[in-house]
């Protein structure tokens, strides 16, 4: 009877996180916050949700939108001529018409991604982790202050092709290097703002950064999609595609290193995981790199989610965990094995459904062209941020919007917006965060 | 190496004094960023700042839209010629041709030494990756060639080949034996990866903060240039002491995946070790051969099969 339950309350968030991850701009974590909510409103009431329905619910929420969520980015984010070299594979097969066959080849490489965590980190993590968290744990703010260096130091200019040398080449040059810092510093300043004297309501449980991130990474592209003439060419029907088990195991390699070291470190994302782990093994294919992106996404997530159950450690990484540590807190390998079939059943499920989603997304393209598929995102993001946080909000997300059209606009990489948790985080574990929002007049 | 091969490198080198790993551990970043910073120094001075100053006495911008490599090498003859003529360095830029966000027409130049020619031969159409695109293959384009009034004294590669991001600069330097030295992308790899450049920056470092500063500088700084040493282009290790690059040892390329990944999985692990070896709370002993077979050798030589192509796809 336990079993069932655990298994139908897998599959139950599973299938609705899969739905939920096809809208883009629409993060697991404000559903998981409303689950979360729900669930401290029956303890109070007397009603104590069991964590055999809990953690399979937001465990199989998790691995469904961390293997779903491909769609939306891969689909719904077609580059302009003004991308100049910021044009991911993702987009260039998007471009080529071959969006869907993009889309089945990350999450393959997500499918290799929850292999690695059930065969390797699930029976390993128990006894390295504990090992690794004691000899890191007094260096993690070191780590993170290296990881912004390299965030910051490895963007290399990309104008001044075209002229002899000298002052003029050198500000063409500096333009989008320029701006990425400057991405960098404003999103600091703004996740400076938001942790010390933040807007928006406190009571509002766990969706205070989520305007600045909207407003940062999702409504800088639906803004680019609509202001943009850019057409998507007709997407071929895909029956079969060939795909080397070398490219997606060497995509998985590298993903998985850049998601487990994202997931073990906090504030690190997933995206600098994958960047870091991108730069070290000098991928070049892009379907490794599809395979890698899907690879990296699964262990950040739900990697770091597992961590959350190894027993006597009580690591919260990433959102899922910090919302459930609120209700439980596991004690043994009963909830990390409860953790780990769940991470199997919702994988098997949400691949399955990887495929017809992708299809009814594409129809719904062709039938609704993609800019009114824009428009309408673009609506329900804004009705989401104004629901749940308020005018307010919706003021963080402009100035947060205006800060994510910086890279967009000058060719920088967007991962800069990341500043806004990075700068705040690094300045608060080395003591310094108080004296600079001080400084800043914040305090 | 690539970029995060020397901050890991440089990280692992700051790892290696034990009062940064003290420091760290309670709570001050200063060395481990220094060393990673100055780890990509060198690159960030070269690539952000002195190849934008770098003057070009030709600039060679091909038209994407009318392809002709016979330009090309006119434009690579007519530098060696007047070198020659001048008896001053020529600087010859030869820039990529973008046709798209994502597409570029790769060419190569090869120096002819024995016959005293320049070959130039247009290639695929390639993405940023520079992998090539065979759905956007050119129509046939014809080679160019052109000689040269004066022999070449190679130092670099014969060929280079053109295609991503910025194009690169060629230095044509006349010889007392009248021949002609291209130095490929001189800006790279001068004063900036120098091991005095190293000691002064130490010596900066360790009268702005303490010794240990100065230490880490160096450490990080150095092996950023011992490492490129590893590589075909060489440094000038001590300028400005010295005026030119001195040869590398050619083990490797800096754009390898294998040696790049080696060394920055061997740099974590050291850094690893050295944390390790310095926390205070029982952890038990780490045995080093084991660690090394375990940690190592088990990721690098699966990473060794793995990005290794397969004999047709090779």
């Amino acid at each position: 009877m336990m079993a069932l339950l655990v298994a139908g309350s897998s599959l139950l968030g599973a299938l609705v996180a899969a739905v939920l991850a096809c809208v883009p701009g629409l993060h697991v974590y404000n559903i998981m916050a409303l689950v979360v909510l729900g669930a401290h409103a029956a303890a109070r009431a007397g009603v104590a949700v069991p964590s055999e329905c809990l953690i399979p619910l937001l465990v199989g929420m998790t691995v469904s939108w961390a293997m779903i969520n491909t769609i939306p980015s891969v689909l719904l984010a077609a580059p302009d001529e003004s991308a100049l070299f910021t044009v991911l594979p993702g987009q260039k097969y998007l471009m080529r018409g071959r969006g869907q066959e993009a889309v089945l080849i990350t999450g393959a490489g997500g499918l290799a991604g929850l292999f690695l965590l059930l065969l390797g980190a699930g029976p390993l993590a128990p006894r390295l982790v504990p090992l690794a968290e004691t000899v890191l744990r007094p260096h993690t703010h070191w780590v993170l202050w290296a990881v912004i260096i390299f965030l910051l130091m490895s963007e290399w200019p990309k104008g001044g092709r075209l002229s002899a040398g000298g002052w003029a080449t050198f500000c063409d040059g500096w333009t989008s290097t320029g701006a990425g810092l400057l991405t960098f510093l404003l999103s600091g300043l703004l996740g400076f703002a938001l942790l010390y004297r933040s807007p928006i309501n406190p009571g509002i449980a766990f969706q205070n950064l989520m305007p600045a991130f909207v407003g940062l990474f999702t409504l800088p592209w639906l803004l680019l999609n609509l202001a943009s003439s850019v057409e998507i060419p007709s997407q071929s029907g895909l029956e079969s595609f060939r795909l080397e088990a070398r490219r997606v195991l060497l995509g998985a390699f590298a993903g998985g290193l850049g998601g487990g070291f994202a997931a073990f470190f906090p504030v690190v994302t997933g995206g600098i995981g994958g960047l870091l782990a991108g730069h070290a093994t000098a991928l070049r294919d892009d379907r490794v790199f599809l395979a890698s992106q899907g690879a990296s996404k699964i262990v950040y997530y739900v990697g770091g989610f597992l961590l959350f159950f190894l027993p006597g450690l009580h690591l919260t990484r990433g959102g899922s965990a910090w919302m459930l540590s609120g209700l439980c807190a596991p004690q043994s390998f009963y909830e990390y094995d409860m953790a780990l079939a769940s991470i199997g059943l919702a994988g098997a499920a949400s691949f399955l459904l990887l495929g017809p989603l992708a299809r009814v997304t594409l129809s719904l393209m062709a039938r609704f062209g993609y800019r009114r598929l824009s428009l309408s995102t673009l609506g329900l993001t804004l009705a989401l941020v104004a629901g749940v946080t308020g005018m307010t909000g919706l003021l963080v997300l402009a100035v947060a919007t205006g800060i994510g059209l910086i890279p967009v606009l000058m060719g920088a990489r967007r991962m800069n917006g990341l500043g806004v948790i990075l700068l705040p985080m690094a300045c608060n574990m080395s003591d310094v965060g108080v004296p600079v929002a001080r400084w800043l007049g914040l305090l | 190496m690539k970029g995060i091969t020397h901050f890991a490198i440089g990280l692992a080198a700051a790892s290696c004094f034990p009062g940064a790993v003290r420091a760290g551990s309670a709570g001050d970043p200063l060395y481990f960023i220094l060393a990673g910073i100055c780890g990509v120094l060198p690159d960030t001075l070269d690539f952000k700042f002195t190849k934008f100053f770098y003057k070009s006495d030709i600039l060679v911008i091909p038209d994407p839209l009318r392809p002709d490599a016979q330009q090309i090498a006119d434009a690579v003859s007519l530098a060696v010629s007047r070198a020659l003529a001048t008896g001053r360095p020529v600087n010859l830029k030869l820039s990529t041709i973008q046709l798209a966000a994502d597409q570029w027409q790769r060419y190569l130049v090869a120096f002819d030494v024995p016959n005293r020619a320049v070959h130039v031969q247009y290639g695929p159409v390639v993405d940023t990756g520079g992998n090539p695109l065979p759905h956007l293959a050119p129509a046939s384009i014809p080679a160019g060639r052109a000689t040269l009034e004066a022999g070449l004294e190679l130092e670099y590669l014969a060929t280079t080949t053109i295609d991503i991001f910025d194009g690169p600069v060629f230095c044509f330097e006349p010889t007392p034996a009248g021949r002609v030295r291209p130095v490929f992308i001189p800006w790279h790899r001068s004063w900036t990866h120098s091991v005095v450049v190293a000691l002064l920056l130490a010596l900066c470092g360790a009268l702005a903060w303490d010794l240990l500063a100065g230490a880490v500088i160096f450490a990080a700084y150095a092996a950023h240039v011992l490492a490129d040493q590893a590589g075909y282009l060489g440094s000038n290790l001590f300028a400005p002491l010295t005026r030119r690059r001195a040869p590398g040892l050619k083990l490797t390329h800096a754009a390898w995946p294998l040696p790049n990944f080696v060394a920055v999985w061997l740099a974590l692990l050291l850094i690893f070790w050295n944390l390790a070896r310095a926390t205070t709370e029982g952890i038990g002993h780490l045995n080093p051969v084991r660690y090394l077979f375990l940690a190592a050798g088990l990721p690098v030589a699966t990473f060794m099969v793995l990005q290794k192509p397969p004999k047709d796809e090779s």
